[in-house]
């Protein structure tokens, strides 16, 4: 069921503006839809569930008018902020411009798979929250709207719903800009989104735990993300080594701390956590190649993840700044960021501008190296080995954000036989978010993962299918690769665990150095198992 | 209305409208480029790389030269600008009705440079430009100028209505549309419909607009005829309009595609851009949420760890 929501009743004082439930979502062959858990009794008595049912943020509501009040001002304090100069020279340009010039065509609503999974609800238009940002902006800030008002569209209520609301719906879109790619002005409402997030964070504090504390601030406290300290670090690095002898029947030393290496190879710490099998697929790879390459175990230098990418400039350039020190510090002369795709577009791209002077260090992907080691025939490898049905999964970032479409698509076809890699609908420039894009794959507070999986993946899910319809059977082994580690996350909880591919269709999901190496001709044993956890 | 009335309206208030929407357009664009070099946030494809794609596709990318396919980044503002190719593939609905309105403006704009060209040839020749002329340029630019004229002005109301009965009856997009956003198509339809009016009613080869251009541009306006003289008060409106309004997203694209989408300009250490960015880490950013300095410069902000970094022993 569609749920009518106007843009002014975001102020409304409804218990839930969108109560968004199973039932309409568009829905997904062959997966029975399970009723969404309500939230939790004593969760609903402290934090505000009012946008749609769900909570990204654990926001308590306010608990007096004052507080009610200052919410208000800081907000206001902050949207202006967004448009000055000193504040905001970071995206000034690209905000003023998507504030000033939409044209209000809503040609982005059908690009947006949140929007159109969700049933189509109002509120999850990617121009809706945009829309809002508009006609605050123009209200406060802008004499037309001071004088014209609703005539000129400043005509929603700002109070400390509008404010919550704006905040959650913030987290209701994975900023994979699939809509800007499709708009005729050049309209980025991702953009807008990111903003928005940003204000929230660097003016209110408000963040997502899984992308502010135990995101970023852990990441600065401990040198990754994911709590691994340099010791930790070190202690991992054994056990991989130890997995690498067992898995190919010889050891390999994976060089640290290598100084004035060729290579400073930078993975999302998360890889070393839940799949350590692709660090070792890079370790196997490298080596294999002879090519000179390093890990740091400086504090900051074995973490690619930046999730300032998605909410925070500041904590973006603090992450990046301190990652490009550490390779600095190893003299490398160049960073190769693993297989992540917001990594590779916050160190390589977005901070190009931020890692200044002394700090421009090269910095690129993966994937063309991978190509590179494929074309370059250092690696003999045999796609006889990779006899199964692949497909691949474009992380936005990479493809879309980055352009990089055929590196890897030239490394499948080199490692699998004919037949086997097939693209899933979309495929490329356009394809669609995994679900865990922007912060989603590691926001796993109060009741946000039901909705995450349910919704933001659901169109990933739904291109899965299409891309192996002809081979669904679960006799049949598959293969989902997802040459990015937040991506493999979201295969992990909504793929397999949540519409259960694993169990009912036989689809695994792993990294693409994986598929390399499974395809090595002098590898003994197969390196990808459809009965191992991965 | 009056004779003097009419006058004003046609001789002083377009010179007038004419220069306000040189300057405020002129403001507006030199405004927004003025901001500052903001971070990387390119979306793929960027024309300019052509064929062989992103820089960012190959290894090692930063030892190759710097790949510009201009005649790629032309093609594909061809495209988007004179076919509105977006809109094209993914709004159709929208496109069957924005397209004529879009290509109504072209048209016209055309349309002006043939009334201006035609004045110019009959000052400098003598002749009069007009269905009855007998040399064939005169005959032939008398033809085009009418055929590009009215084709403008009818494809341009079409286009408007068509866009008006959306706003009205697609209820998403009613939602989307405030009260200005309604006159803003209104002000169009009485602009192209008045125009199509006064062609029909009261200077079907145009002969009336040349020689208006004409006084215009040797600074001797004349009055004009009812329909016509409404049509310059509306046009003058327009233009006046044009540069506070979101209708100059004409001028705002070409930043959105060249300043931001396809802004792949990498930073090269002690080059030009890397010293603007240096420049702007001394800006004081009044942020004040508690994991930032408040008041504290980009630079300071961008090295202080405010988690305080637990020392452990490797």
């Amino acid at each position: 069921m569609k749920h009518k929501v106007r843009l002014k009743d975001i102020a409304k004082p409804a218990e839930v503006l969108c109560p968004l439930a199973a039932t309409d979502l568009d829905p997904v062959p062959g997966y029975e839809e399970q009723p969404f858990k309500p939230a939790k009794p004593d969760w609903q008595e402290k934090y505000d569930f009012s946008l749609d049912g769900f909570s990204a943020l654990g926001l308590t509501k306010p608990a007096s008018k004052e507080e009610e009040d200052a919410l208000v001002d800081k907000f206001l304090r902050g949207l202006e902020k967004l448009f000055t100069r000193e504040n905001n020279w970071t995206f000034m340009q690209p905000t003023l411009l998507s504030t000033d010039y939409c044209v209000r065509c809503n040609t982005c609503n059908e690009a947006c798979p949140v929007y159109v999974e969700s049933g189509r609800q109002d509120i999850y238009r990617p121009n809706y929250r945009s829309e809002l940002l508009r006609k605050l902006y123009q209200r406060y800030f802008t004499p037309e709207g001071r004088l014209l008002g609703g005539f000129v569209g400043a005509d929603v209520e700002l109070n400390w719903r509008t404010i919550y609301r704006l905040a959650e719906l913030t987290y209701r879109c994975t900023i994979c800009r699939r809509c800007a790619a499709t708009c005729p002005v050049g309209v980025d409402n991702g953009l807008l989104n990111r903003e928005l997030r940003k204000l929230f964070s660097q003016e209110l504090g408000i963040a997502a735990d899984g992308v502010h504390k135990s995101g970023t601030m852990r990441h600065l406290q401990t040198g990754s993300s994911t709590g691994m300290t340099p010791a930790a670090f070190l202690d991992t690095i054994e056990f991989i080594e130890d997995d690498i002898e067992e898995r190919i029947g010889r050891r390999i030393k994976i060089p640290i701390d290598k100084k004035g290496a060729d290579v400073l190879l930078i993975h999302n710490a998360g890889e070393f956590v839940s799949w350590p099998e692709n660090p070792a697929a890079f370790a196997i790879l490298l080596d294999a190649a002879g090519i000179d390459w390093t890990l740091s175990s400086e504090s900051m230098g074995y973490e690619g993840v930046n999730y300032g990418t998605w909410y925070d400039d500041f904590q973006f350039a603090r992450v990046a700044v301190a990652q490009v020190q550490a390779a600095k510090k190893l003299g490398v002369q160049r960073i190769v960021v693993g297989e992540c795709g917001h990594a590779t577009k916050a160190l390589v791209e977005i901070a190009d501008r931020v890692c200044v002077g002394d700090l421009a260090i090269p910095r690129e992907g993966c994937l063309p190296l991978l190509e590179k080691i494929v074309t370059s025939g250092a690696i003999k490898f045999d796609p006889g080995k990779n006899n199964f049905p692949v497909t691949l999964h474009d992380p936005c970032n990479m493809v879309r954000l980055m352009g990089i479409v055929s590196p890897q698509r030239n490394v499948l076809k080199a490692i699998t036989p004919p037949g086997c890699f097939r693209e899933m609908p979309n495929a490329g420039i356009m394809n669609y978010c995994c679900g865990g894009g922007s912060g989603f794959a590691v926001m796993n507070t109060l009741n946000f993962p039901q909705w995450r999986d349910n919704v933001a993946s659901r169109m990933k899910a739904k291109q899965v299918l299409e891309a192996f319809k002809d081979c669904l059977d679960p006799a049949i082994p598959k293969y989902y690769c997802a040459p990015c580690s937040n991506c493999k996350g979201a295969a992990r909880d909504a793929l397999m665990n949540h519409y259960g591919f694993r169990d009912k269709y036989n689809i695994i999901y792993g990294g693409l150095v994986e598929l390399m190496v499974n395809a090595m001709v002098d590898i003994p044993k197969p390196f990808i198992s459809w009965e191992d956890e991965f | 209305m009056s004779a003097t009335l009419g006058w004003l309206i046609a001789g002083p208030f377009m010179y007038l409208a004419v220069a306000v929407f040189a300057i405020a357009t002129l403001k507006k664009v030199l405004t927004i480029a003025a901001m500052p070099r903001h971070l990387r946030w390119d979306l793929y494809p960027i024309a300019h790389e052509g064929p062989e794609g992103s820089a960012f596709q190959k290894a090692e990318f930063w030892k190759r030269p710097r790949h510009y396919n201009l005649a790629c980044e032309l093609a594909e503002m061809a495209e988007e600008i004179l076919l509105l190719k977006r809109t094209f593939l993914y709004n159709r609905k929208i496109w069957n009705f924005s397209y004529p309105m879009h290509a109504g403006f072209y048209l016209i704009t055309g349309w002006i440079v043939l009334v201006a060209l035609g004045a110019v040839a009959e000052v400098a020749s003598g002749l009069k430009i007009s269905t009855a002329s007998t040399v064939f340029w005169a005959q032939a630019l008398n033809a085009v100028t009418v055929v590009v004229g009215a084709g403008g002005l009818a494809l341009g109301l079409f286009g408007c209505l068509g866009l008006l009965w959306m706003r009205y009856t697609d209820e998403d997009l009613r939602d989307f549309s405030s009260p200005v956003t309604f006159l803003n198509l209104y002000l169009l339809i009485a602009l192209f419909g008045v125009g199509l009016a006064a062609w029909l009613a009261e200077d079907p080869s145009f002969v009336l607009a040349r020689g208006y251009a004409a006084s215009l541009l040797t600074l001797g306006p004349v009055a004009l005829p009812p329909l016509m003289t409404l049509e310059a008060l509306l046009f003058g409106i327009f233009l006046i309009y044009l540069p506070f309004s979101r209708m100059l997203h004409f001028a705002a694209k070409y930043f959105f595609y060249h300043n931001i989408m396809w802004d792949d300009e990498p930073l090269v250490s002690g080059g030009g851009l890397d010293k603007t960015i240096v420049g702007y880490l001394h800006y004081k950013a009044e942020w004040s949420a508690p994991h930032l300095k408040s008041g504290g410069s980009w630079l300071e902000q961008a090295t202080t760890n405010p988690a305080k970094p637990k020392e452990e022993g490797k």
